[in-house]
Formats: structure tokens, C-alpha cells, sequence
């Protein structure tokens, strides 16, 4: 059986990447005979707009089941009565209908992305004993709110504040102060200055308010990855104080210099690596922010008693409901619909008809993953885990996210196919290895997934997208390393680095702080008994009769 | 140990940095970058989690 499914994903994963790497064909020119024929463009005057008429009074009182008059020109605004329709107004609204499109767009993304923080919750906690239960939901329910004030107070300026106009929703350039330092003789962006509490600077504005909802949610996403790694033995107040400085001011300066116009972003345009550090919806900004930060805490927090005996050798500590987990993950696989896909912050115009083929990406690359990890735990254990097939659709989802605006299908499957693998092999690492115990997995998942699909993006990026002509101001496509780019790989790279040197280095001292200050874990009776009591004041499940146990 | 960990990890991102100055081809910026992130993982897994393994909590 173990043999016969490890030659069929051999099989596999040699016919994807001979497929993946087959040069398109050239697309066919149009016909020199059709594009001559084509008639003479002829301008329209106002005059022409005089004989365009609303559906008579008589008619619309009939009702419109068919649909055919509602939506005419009675609904073009006119700003003259006088004069009439005019040309103008007939543009304008054409330019209000896009950008209309994009911010309902951006924003029903956004709500998706929101109802994920219900999926994180119930994947950790089905994840985590009963004994846990409420802890670990109050800390997935609090870190909304948490990390949206912090955001809304000062995070949001530190990231956003200096991206400038954003041409898919209206071009407003309110958000123009970018703090720069002057290194190898470049501009190095570093934060963003405006935008704070969303008043300053003239940042009450409609583009500014769909842009900060989007992002507060990517930024609480990160955020919610860490109670993950902590579950089981973090002390409330400890995680309030940890939460609010991730969201405020560790996960916004490296979202400033990816997405905000700072210096990762530049790396294109001062250093010729590339398009830039390229991070479509967030592999890198979401999941590795999120996912070292997780690295972080539980290293400082330490295993649960119980986990490692004195020979330091692991045991298993089931969650109380894996229905709860599955139920999770397929919430969450809803969601990143909202999270990759509503990237791109506009349907209409600037390339953005690639909207399907991001969603497509990311549902292959899930079903990648899932199948990765249930294969590999299949072969290595005789059996296909549930919770780590699951932990393999969500790693096949993180590591798709930076590359699904770049990638083809094919190439989708590999990154998704190879992310989930890589999340059984992670755990297994970090537990068997490191020592560290993770009870969600959240390490693996969404730090090195994370950082696998950064670096994905510079191997797979096809150079056939095209978002306006440019990514992060160098014209053309991104384009990885197996499609002619080294220089893209760089750039990736680096952004890898920064994750791991100074993210990772800044999350340590800060919850350093807060170890010294607060504590960072519960007292060994607390943890025994169960933290819902000690911690929250109230068990998860009263009509329960749950066992203290070390186990 | 952990302070020392914690300045091996940010020195790996110093390098990589430093291979935007100090290089100019594509390949040695490369080479420079990879060797960073090898340095900052060294300080990670090898020294500040090492660190932390030697009073673990299942060793008393």
C-alpha cells in the first residue's frame, strides 16, 4: 500500500512539473484583414445623448420582470438639469461604476476575510482539550477587537500612511508620508506617517475607509495565529498586551514594507532584483508574521506539562473535536476566496479579470495540500489523519497566497502539493527536534508555508499576469526563477530574511518584555485544572464532567 | 544565550542586506542572502531554542 501510493504521488508530481514548465504556445495575431476592416472610431458629441431616452412613466408603472428598463439613462446623474445628459456625465459615471465595483468588491472581500477569525476559532479550540475550551475561544473572540484598536489607533498609519494613491480605488493620495532613511544611496521606506485613527491628514476619506478594512482583517489574521501555538498555557493578560503590540506596530512596519512602498517593495526599482519583493495577499505579511511570531511565544511560553517526558520524548495531546477542526478548515478555505481573490482590490480595470484565475489557484493549491498531507501521513503511519489533512489544506491555502495573482494552475497544484507535505515534515521537526510544542501545528502551517510560498513566487511566477502594466513600479509581469528571473528569486529571498532576522528578532524581545512585566504563563495548577476557570471564569462546557489530567 | 541568539538572527538579515552594497550580480546576492537566512536559522533553532530546551519545564 505505502509503496504503491509513494510511486503514485511520484507519478504525479513528475507529470505536473513537465506540464508546468511546457512554453505556451504563441497566441495567434489577430487577422491583419479583420483589424483593417474595423469600422472608424467617431466621436460622440452631447448631441448624440439628446435622442437617448428613459423608459416612459406608463410603462415603469407596469413593473420590469424582465429587467430590460431597469437601469437606464434615468439612473446616469445628470449635473446640469439644463443642459441635460452630457458626455461628462456619462464618464463620470462610467469612472464612478468601476471604482464602485472594486470597492464592493474589496469590501465583501474583506467580510470573508473577517468571518475567517471564526474558522481560526473553532480549528484551535476543537484542537485543544475541554478543559480549554473557553480559553481558547475568548482569546480567538478577543483578538478582534484587540488587534482592531490597536490597528485603528496607530497600526494602520504605521503600514498604510505612505502608500500613496491606489489607483484601483479612486486614486486618493491622502496617504502620503512615508518615513525613508538613505542607504547604499537608495530611498529605504521604513513606516508610514498618516492615516492615524483614520481622521489625521485628511484620511476621512471613502478609498482610505475601504483600504483600512481590508488590511485590519489581514492584520487580525496574523494575529489570531498565535494563540495557536500558545494555547493550553498562556496567561490572559499576557495575551491581550502581546496581541495589541503585534497588531500596532510589529505586524504594520513589515506590512509597510511589503504592500506600503517600503523598502522590500523597492527593491525592483533601487536594485533592479525583480518586480520587488512580490507578496500577493500575504504568504509572507500574514501567515510568516503570524507564524514566527507563534515560533516566538511558544518558545517562551514552553511545552504544556505533560507534553515531553524527562527523556524529552513527545506524546499526543488529542483535541476534544475534530468535527469542530474539519468544520474550521473549510471556513477558513471559504474565506481565503476573500483573502486571495480580494487582493487585488478591484475587479474592473488594471488587469484585475484575473480575479478567477487567483480563486482557482487557490482552491487547487488547497486540494493539493489536503491530499499531500493525508498521503504522506498515510504512508508514514497507516492511517489518513484527519486533523493533519486538514493542517495540509490550510498549509496548501498559506503557501498559494503570496504566489495565486502569478502562477499558473499547474504550478498551483506543485506549490500546494509540496505545502502539504512540508507541514507534516515541520511538525514532526519542531516537536521531535526543536522540542517545541505547537498544539495546532500553527508553526508549520503558517510560518514555513508561509515563507515556502514567498519563496514560490520566485521560482513558479509565470509572467503572464498584468495588474496595470507593472508591479510595485517596474513595468512588466512577475516572473520566477524557472521562467527566466533570478533576480525575482533575490528579492524573495530577502523578504525571507527580514522575516526571519529582524520579525522574528523584534517579537522576541517585545514578548521578552512582557515576560518580565506580566508573565507570560499560567501557574502549573491552573494549567492541570484547566485554564477556563483560573483564566476566564467560566468552563466551556458546565455539564460536562471533564478529568484533570497532566495528559 | 538568548541575547547572543538574538544577534546571530538579526546579523543573518545584516548580511543579507549588506549583499545589495557589497554585490552587484544576481548570483552573489544570492549566495550573500542564503547565507544569512542559514545564519539567522542558526540563531533561532541552534542557539535561543536551545537555550530555552536546556531548562525546559519536562527536564525538572
Amino acid at each position: 500500500m505505502k509503496r504503491s501510493l509513494l510511486t503514485l504521488a511520484a507519478t504525479l508530481l513528475v507529470a505536473l512539473t513537465a506540464a508546468a514548465q511546457t512554453p505556451a504556445a504563441p497566441a495567434a495575431a489577430p487577422p491583419a484583414a479583420a483589424a483593417s476592416a474595423a469600422p472608424a472610431a467617431v466621436p460622440i458629441t452631447d448631441a448624440d445623448l439628446k435622442g437617448v431616452e428613459a423608459p416612459k412613466a406608463e410603462l415603469r408603472a407596469k413593473g420590469d420582470p424582465d429587467g430590460n428598463i431597469t437601469g437606464t439613462v434615468a439612473d446616469v446623474a445628470v449635473s446640469d438639469a439644463k443642459k441635460g445628459l452630457t458626455i461628462s456625465d456619462l464618464v463620470n459615471q462610467v469612472g464612478q461604476n468601476k471604482i464602485g465595483i472594486n470597492f464592493v468588491w474589496t469590501l465583501v472581500a474583506g467580510f470573508m476575510v473577517m468571518f475567517m477569525q471564526a474558522g481560526f476559532a473553532i480549528v484551535e479550540t476543537g484542537l485543544c482539550r475541554a478543559k480549554n475550551a473557553n480559553h481558547t475561544m475568548m482569546m480567538n473572540f478577543m483578538v478582534y477587537g484587540v488587534g482592531m484598536l490597536a490597528y485603528w489607533l496607530i497600526g494602520f498609519a504605521l503600514q498604510m500612511g505612505g502608500v500613496g494613491a491606489v489607483g484601483n480605488l479612486g486614486g486618493s493620495p491622502v496617504l502620503n508620508s512615508e518615513f525613508s532613511i538613505t542607504l547604499f544611496g537608495k530611498s529605504f521606506g521604513l513606516f508610514g506617517q498618516n492615516g492615524f485613527f483614520l481622521m489625521h491628514n485628511g484620511s476621512y476619506d471613502v478609498a482610505v475607509m475601504v483600504i483600512f478594512l481590508f488590511q485590519m482583517v489581514f492584520m487580525d489574521t496574523a494575529l489570531t495565529i498565535v494563540t495557536g501555538s500558545a494555547a493550553e498555557r498562556w496567561k490572559y493578560v499576557a495575551f491581550l498586551v502581546s496581541s495589541f503590540v503585534l497588531g500596532a506596530f510589529i505586524y504594520p512596519v513589515f506590512a509597510n514594507w511589503a504592500w506600503g512602498g517600503g523598502w522590500l517593495a523597492t527593491l525592483g526599482t533601487n536594485f533592479g532584483l525583480g518586480k520587488g519583493y512580490a507578496d500577493f495577499a500575504g504568504s509572507g505579511v500574514v501567515h510568516s508574521v503570524g507564524g514566527l511570531t507563534a515560533l516566538v511565544l511558544a518558545i517562551i511560553v514552553g511545552p504544556r506539562i505533560g507534553k515531553f517526558d524527562r527523556d524529552g520524548r513527545p506524546h499526543a495531546m488529542p483535541g476534544h473535536d475534530i468535527v469542530l477542526v474539519l468544520t474550521g478548515c473549510f471556513i477558513l478555505a471559504f474565506g481565503w476566496f476573500g483573502f486571495n481573490p480580494g487582493s487585488s482590490l478591484g475587479a474592473s480595470g488594471s488587469g484585475n479579470l484575473r480575479i478567477s484565475s487567483v480563486a482557482v489557484n487557490t482552491m487547487l493549491a488547497g486540494m493539493a495540500g489536503s491530499f499531500g498531507a493525508m498521503f504522506y501521513m498515510w504512508m508514514r503511519y497507516g492511517k489518513p489523519d484527519s486533523s493533519m489533512s486538514g493542517n495540509g489544506l490550510l498549509a496548501g491555502l498559506v503557501a498559494i497566497t503570496a504566489p495565486s495573482g502569478f502562477v499558473n494552475p499547474v504550478c498551483s497544484v506543485i506549490i500546494g502539493l509540496i505545502g502539504g507535505v512540508l507541514v507534516c515534515l515541520s511538525v514532526e521537526f519542531v516537536e521531535r527536534v526543536m522540542k517545541i510544542d505547537d498544539p495546532v501545528g500553527a508553526i508549520s502551517v503558517h510560518g514555513v508555508n508561509g515563507i515556502w510560498g514567498v519563496i514560490s513566487v520566485g521560482l513558479f511566477a509565470d509572467g503572464k499576469s498584468n495588474y496595470g502594466g507593472s508591479w510595485n513600479g517596474v513595468t512588466g509581469s512577475v516572473t520566477g526563477l524557472f521562467y527566466g528571473d533570478p533576480g525575482q528569486l533575490v528579492a524573495q529571498l530577502m523578504g525571507v530574511s527580514a522575516l526571519l532576522g529582524v520579525v522574528f528578532t523584534v517579537a522576541f524581545v517585545a514578548n521578552l518584555v512582557i515576560e518580565v512585566l506580566v508573565g507570560q504563563r499560567v501557574s502549573a495548577k491552573a494549567e492541570v485544572e484547566g485554564l477556563d476557570l483560573p483564566e476566564v471564569g467560566a468552563v466551556g462546557y458546565p455539564e460536562f464532567e471533564l478529568k484533570a489530567s497532566a495528559h | 544565550m538568548v541575547y547572543v541568539g538574538l544577534l546571530i538572527t538579526l546579523a543573518g538579515f545584516v548580511l543579507s542586506l549588506l549583499s545589495l552594497s557589497l554585490a552587484s550580480s544576481t548570483g552573489a546576492r544570492m549566495g550573500m542572502v542564503l547565507a544569512g537566512i542559514a545564519i539567522s536559522l542558526v540563531g533561532i533553532i541552534g542557539v535561543i531554542n536551545q537555550a530555552y530546551v536546556k531548562n525546559a519545564i519536562w527536564k525538572r
